[in-house]
Order: C-alpha cells, then sequence, then structure tokens
C-alpha cells in the first residue's frame, strides 16, 4: 500500500478519531485506526466497539492496501509536518512509513486484518435533515445526560419521533431533565423511542459542528444508529433499555410563575454561586414582593446575595438550588427572556421560553 | 513579628476506659479496676494505674490479672459512656484550635501554631486545656508538646499519667536519642529485629547513620525511619473539615473473634463518624470498613452509596454488609469504619424518587439535640452500651 495524501486532509481524519480511539483499550489495536487505500481515496476508520466512524479523504493511491496506525502518535506527526503534502507506505511486518519533504518515520502498526469490523451498515431507514437542526437538539439535552455508569440507562439521550414529523430529545440525570421537541421530518421508522449514548452523542455534535448546514442523514436499525455527511459515516450501539417515564416528572403549569431576562438571571447565578460551599453549587432562589434574590451561604468564606426585579406579588417562597443546573439550563437557551416556574421547597423548577414549552428544562431543589 | 515556630500537641487520655469507671462510681476511685471483656472470654480490656503496679496489662488474660492483683474490681465496659466522655473533650479542643485531627476516640493531634496569640506559649496551652478537661469531664489527660506530630506523640507517652512534656524546638533529635528504636512508626517486633541486625538498638544510632546507608537497607522505609529519628514529620495535622475521609477506628486490647462480637464496636464507631460528619456539615458516598487480625495483616472494603449520607446507622449497615462480604480466618485487633468521598451538606432532591432519607435526617437532628442537651447517654441503641 502506498498514497499521497494533503497532511490536512489526513489530520482533519485522525481529529475525526481522537474522541473515539481508547486511550486505554483492552484491546491495544483499538488505539489504532485503520487506513484503507483504494481507488476510490483514502478511508480511516476508528472504532471503539460502541461507536465507529469512516472518513473518506481524496488522495493519490499509487497502491491500495491498509495499514493501523496509532490514532495519537500519528495526529501529533501530521501535526508537524514539514510540507503540506505527505506519503505513506506499507513496509513488511505491518511497519507503515510516513514521508513528508526531509521528514521521515518508521511507525510500528498491527497487521490490519485483526482490526474489529464496524456493524454492518443498514441503509433502508436513513432520514435526511438539516444539521444545525440536530445540532441545536442535542447541544440543548446532552448536559443533562448522567455520568453515573450505575444509571446505565440514564447515559444517554432518549430520542423519540412523535406526529407530525416532530422528535423529542429528553436527557435526565435523576435530577434536572431537559426536552427539547423540533421538527425533523421523515419517518425514522421506530417504534417508542431509542436512547443514544453520551459519548456517540458528544462525537456526533463534534462531526455537526464542522459544518452545521451542511446536509445529513440519521438512521436507526435493530439497535445501532447510523449518521451520514458527504464524506463521513458514524454508527453507534444504543443502550438497551427503558428510558423512565419523563413525562410524569415533568409538573404542568406551575403555581409561581416569573419572566426573567435570561441574561441578568444567569450572571446573577454566576456571580452568587462563587461563594457556594466547594462541590455542592448550592444557591437559594426567594421570591418576593416583585423581587427574586439569589444568595450563597458558605462557612469558610461568607455570604453574597443579588437581588433581580421581577412582577411577583404571590406568598414569600425559598428554594435551594445546584446554581450548575440552572446555569446549564440558561446557557443554552436562546431567547432573552425566560419564565420560572416554582412551586414549594421539595417540588421542581421549571424553565422554558415565555409561551413555549417545545424547550423545557425541570431541575429539582436541593435541601439547604 | 516572628514567624511563628509550628507548635502540635498531642492530647492523649490516660487509661480512658478506666478512668471513666472510676470517674462514674465513687467506689472505684483509687482502686485496682479492671475493665473486662466478654464475660466468657476473660481478658482486660483497660488497666486503671493503681492496678498496673501489679503488672496487669490490657490483653492479659483476666485469670493471669486475678493471679497478679487478687483484689483487682473488675467492671464490664461501657461502650456508650467513653463514647460521650470523648465528645465532650473533644469539643473542649475545638475552643482551642479548629485543627483537630482525631485519632480515636481518647487522642487527638492539635495544631496550635496560630493559637498561640490568643491563649500564649504551646505549653500554656495544653496545660489549661488539661486542667479543663479534668475540671469540666473529671479525667485526667496526658499532652506532649512538640513542632511536629510524630515528636508530640512520643512525648506524651513518656508524660503519662497526668502529666506533660514539651521538646522545645531544635531539641527533638536529642530528645529521641535515647529512646528504643520500636517507639519508632512503624516499626514493629519484625522490623526491630532486622534493625537490631544492624547493631541499631536505640533512634540514636539510627540517627547517627545518614540517610543514604538506611536506604541502601531499607529502601522507603529506611528514608521513612531515617527522618523520624532526626525529628522530622512533615505530616499535616488534618481537621476533619478539610478531610478527605472521617473515620474512627479501635485496637482492641483484646483480640476479637468473630463477627457478632464486631459489630457493637462497627456500631459504636459508625455513629461516631456519623456525628462527625452531622458537625462538620458533610456527607459521605463512600464506606470503607478496616480490619487488622491479630497478626497484624489487614484489608479494607468499600462501598459507594446512591445519596451521600451523615447518618451513623447507615454507615452501620453499610459496615456490616461489607463484614459480611468477609470471611473472618482470625482474630480481629482492630476495627475502623471511615467515610469517604465527601461533599458539603446539601442533598440534591431526584426527580424520580421520593426523598428517602427526610426520616433519618429528622431523627438525627432530635438525636443530636438530645446529646446536645442531656449528654449522649440519655439515648442510645441497644447494642452499643454493655452497661
Amino acid at each position: 500500500m502506498e498514497f499521497r495524501i494533503a497532511a490536512d486532509e489526513l489530520k482533519k481524519a485522525l481529529h475525526r478519531a481522537q474522541g473515539i480511539v481508547e486511550r486505554k483499550a483492552t484491546m491495544p489495536i483499538l488505539q489504532n485506526v485503520l487506513v484503507t487505500a483504494t481507488k476510490q481515496g483514502v478511508s480511516v476508520t476508528a472504532f471503539d466497539l460502541d461507536i465507529g466512524i469512516v472518513s473518506d479523504h481524496p488522495a493519490e493511491v499509487m497502491k491500495p492496501g491498509a495499514v493501523t496506525l496509532s490514532a495519537k502518535y500519528v495526529f501529533d506527526i501530521v501535526s508537524n509536518l514539514p510540507e503540506a503534502q505527505v506519503t505513506i507506505k506499507k513496509l513488511p511486518n505491518n511497519y507503515a512509513e510516513i514521508t513528508s519533504g526531509s521528514a521521515n518515520y518508521k511507525i510500528v502498526g498491527m497487521a490490519p486484518e485483526e482490526f474489529p469490523k464496524l456493524p454492518k451498515e443498514e441503509t433502508g431507514q436513513l432520514v435526511k435533515t438539516v444539521g444545525g437542526t440536530l445540532l441545536e437538539m442535542v447541544k440543548k439535552t446532552s448536559f443533562a445526560i448522567s455520568t453515573d455508569e450505575t444509571r446505565y440507562i440514564l447515559n444517554g439521550v432518549f430520542f423519540e419521533p412523535r406526529e407530525d414529523g416532530k422528535v423529542r430529545m429528553v436527557a435526565t440525570d435523576g435530577h434536572r431533565l431537559a426536552l427539547v421537541e423540533r421538527q425533523l421530518d421523515g419517518d425514522f421508522k421506530l417504534k417508542g423511542g431509542v436512547i443514544i449514548p453520551r459519548k456517540g452523542l458528544l462525537e456526533l455534535k463534534r462531526l455537526l459542528d464542522e459544518a452545521p448546514e451542511a446536509e445529513c442523514s440519521l438512521g436507526f436499525a435493530e439497535n445501532s444508529a447510523l449518521f451520514k455527511k458527504p464524506g463521513l459515516s458514524m454508527v453507534m450501539r444504543l443502550i438497551d433499555g427503558q428510558f423512565p417515564e419523563y413525562q410524569r416528572v415533568i409538573p404542568k403549569d406551575g403555581e409561581k410563575q416569573i419572566t426573567l431576562v435570561r441574561a441578568r438571571f444567569l450572571e446573577g447565578l454566576k456571580r452568587i454561586s462563587l461563594l457556594s460551599a466547594e462541590k455542592s453549587n448550592a444557591v437559594k432562589v426567594s421570591l418576593a414582593d416583585n423581587q427574586l434574590r439569589v444568595t450563597a451561604n458558605n462557612p469558610d468564606l461568607g455570604e453574597a446575595k443579588d437581588d433581580i426585579d421581577v412582577k411577583y406579588t404571590g406568598a414569600a417562597l425559598t428554594v435551594g438550588f445546584n446554581a450548575r443546573y440552572l446555569i446549564d439550563v440558561l446557557s443554552v437557551m436562546d431567547t432573552d427572556e425566560v419564565v420560572l416556574e416554582m412551586g414549594d421547597e421539595h417540588s421542581p423548577g421549571v424553565i422554558h421560553a415565555p409561551n413555549d414549552r417545545s424547550y423545557t428544562a425541570v431541575v429539582m431543589p436541593m435541601r439547604v | 513579628m516572628k514567624a511563628l515556630v509550628s507548635a502540635i500537641v498531642h492530647i492523649d487520655m490516660d487509661a480512658f476506659y478506666a478512668s471513666v469507671e472510676q470517674r462514674d462510681n465513687a467506689q472505684l476511685r483509687g482502686k485496682p479496676v479492671i475493665v473486662g471483656g466478654h464475660p466468657t472470654r476473660g481478658v482486660v480490656l483497660a488497666a486503671s494505674y493503681e492496678v498496673r503496679q501489679f503488672g496487669v496489662r490490657s490483653a492479659m488474660p483476666m485469670a493471669q490479672a486475678k493471679k497478679l492483683a487478687p483484689r483487682a474490681i473488675v467492671v464490664p465496659p461501657r461502650m456508650h459512656a467513653y463514647a460521650e466522655a470523648s465528645d465532650a473533650v473533644f469539643r473542649l479542643f475545638e475552643t482551642v484550635t479548629p485543627l483537630v485531627e482525631p485519632l480515636s476516640l481518647d487522642e487527638a493531634f492539635l495544631d496550635v501554631t496560630a493559637s498561640q496569640e490568643l491563649f500564649g506559649a504551646p505549653a500554656d496551652i495544653a496545660r489549661q486545656l488539661r486542667e479543663r478537661i479534668r475540671r469540666e469531664t473529671g479525667l485526667p489527660a496526658s499532652a506532649g508538646i512538640a513542632e511536629v506530630k510524630y515528636v508530640a506523640k512520643v512525648a506524651s507517652d513518656l508524660a503519662k499519667p497526668d502529666g506533660q512534656r514539651e521538646v522545645p524546638a531544635g531539641t527533638a533529635k536529642a530528645f529521641l536519642a535515647p529512646l528504643p528504636v520500636s517507639r519508632l512508626w512503624g516499626v514493629g517486633p519484625k522490623l526491630e529485629a532486622t534493625l537490631q541486625g544492624y547493631g541499631l538498638k536505640l533512634i540514636g544510632d539510627l540517627a547517627a547513620h545518614d540517610e543514604e546507608w538506611l536506604r541502601a537497607r531499607l529502601g522507603d522505609t529506611g528514608t521513612h525511619l531515617w527522618q523520624l529519628s532526626q525529628g522530622i514529620d512533615a505530616r499535616k495535622v488534618n481537621p476533619d473539615r478539610e478531610a478527605k475521609s472521617i473515620g474512627a477506628q479501635e485496637t482492641f486490647d483484646a483480640d476479637v473473634h468473630g463477627e457478632e462480637a464486631l459489630h457493637p464496636h462497627l456500631h459504636a464507631q459508625a455513629l461516631r463518624v456519623g456525628r462527625r460528619l452531622r458537625s462538620a456539615k458533610w456527607v459521605a458516598k463512600t464506606v470503607q470498613l478496616t480490619l487488622k487480625y491479630a497478626d497484624f495483616t489487614s484489608l479494607t472494603r468499600r462501598c459507594t452509596l446512591k445519596h451521600g449520607t451523615d447518618d451513623g446507622q447507615t454507615l452501620y449497615r453499610e459496615a456490616c454488609r461489607l463484614l459480611d462480604s468477609v470471611a473472618l480466618e482470625k482474630p480481629v485487633r482492630l476495627t475502623g469504619v471511615s467515610a469517604q468521598n465527601l461533599a458539603p451538606l446539601g442533598t440534591q432532591l431526584g426527580l424520580f424518587e421520593k426523598a428517602p432519607e427526610e426520616k433519618t435526617r429528622k431523627l438525627n437532628q432530635a438525636l443530636d439535640a438530645i446529646a446536645q442537651r442531656f449528654g449522649s447517654k440519655s439515648i442510645r441503641p441497644a447494642d452499643v452500651d454493655g452497661g
């Protein structure tokens, strides 16, 4: 195998692979990418047994074939080459030679036959969609995914097609929940919903971020998801299980509703939570006559408060929250104003845009 | 103002269990008292100073103790009374410095470096503290004062009973030199024999060599021992509020056989950890059980909880579960329960489950309030107090 490729193309392929290759893989070959040269060009495959991506790139192929290369080292090498072009040639015993101008490397590889096979693509159900919408949905929910491995079912986003071409994405870590509903025309042919794992979703976010307006397609097979855009395809294993009944925990209209300038509330939370006890991020949100007050109290440092004028005439109320949870929500919203709904000190806080619940976040209080 | 020299006070209660018994029962004062273990097993758990002069020591079979001191009075242990006395003593520590590191029920390190401005020289602080302990709890305590933890602990050992000893800055090496190497932390009978093989009997013998000499023979242990012999000990006093873990452990005066016999000890330890978590306003997500067998081999088991807790009963349940997972083969000389993975109190409520610990929290609040007002003896779990 021998081919010549623009260093930037190869770097892009390896950059895409970085998030997927396992640093501490139980199978050493999973730290490598599979590089395959054919008459059509070069494809670079990264796979961690759950998520795989295949990235296609134009190249001048002198001799077709395949090698596997360390994703990390070769990425660093390609980022430091003297020339804009690089030649990769397979040597005996799975060595690969990388040459660019005066620089020459001989790198130990592993047999390409040992690289595990990606799940077979089943392209029947692919739905064309605009990457921007998908990206928005991922951004507005992914922060709420649980990272607690003992709550396996919550380690992903619930992807649920609804009527009229709408799709819901819901994420929760058991303490807070984010729900977004958007138009993604096309029939995903899903009964109920599926759970897309966190790591795959974050990779998807990265790939969408490269070119948000590019057309792409998404589809689901038995227990995997397939994502494609020009020059790239990605498959990932879905989380197998029953997502909790999320609708049950989203309160209907709360008794106490106040409208806030989003940026003002966000800034207030950020500056007051500086004084929250370490790790807990606990703040208190109090409502009284036309005023919302954010306070924090730290036995080692002191106390802080910030008052925001609001329209409110109901009974006084104080609820503790993890400021991080509120900040996460407010940071991904894009309206100037937001509505905060509260019940009592044990009831969840709900945040959505005024007169629009297509994005709704639910945050459970803290007992402080 | 000149920079303050670091000042560590090690306070150790004298014949703690026996002293508590003598305090609570006028009949026992000034008499030879033995706190006895399990009635059928018959070993000495603690011996008052009056009975020590006959040669009675902890862990000695009761039959032998009775032979040495036929007129000694034997009383059963009351763990709960000891825990309560301990709490009272620790509350006094905290009036002097927030930097208190508990070692066990009856021992702690206090970093009083910054307290000198307010309360005077370290030796005066120690004296006043011992007087207050005596006045307010009726119990004798000894103290060691030094620049570092290790030297302070050795000094308090030498000051016993009811005394104190200060090792002024710069004199630690000379103070340690005439002591046997077994006084060094980490030197058990086996290592002691090894050291004697090199002709090292006294700490001074060890200090006379250079570090490389010891390192070449004993590796990291050599460096560690050499540093101690010079009076060098870099460890800081770790108070609960800044601790990574909060634990309670106890070396039994006599080895304990079987799971069942360990339960009351774990219970007392777990409750104590719970109290300390609540007073430091922490919750723990990990519970660790430590066991040390009579042959000094040890093991730890830990588990992670779904929700952080500051409840002693929860810690006790987890500690028992961990103990269940261990096939006890040998008698046990030490158990410890420790709470790790600490986070500040401020329980996050869940979306999908009702707050389960609401009742427990209220119960603990009530128990703490009762204990504060009437003493913790006024209310207690049935198994903890034998008497």
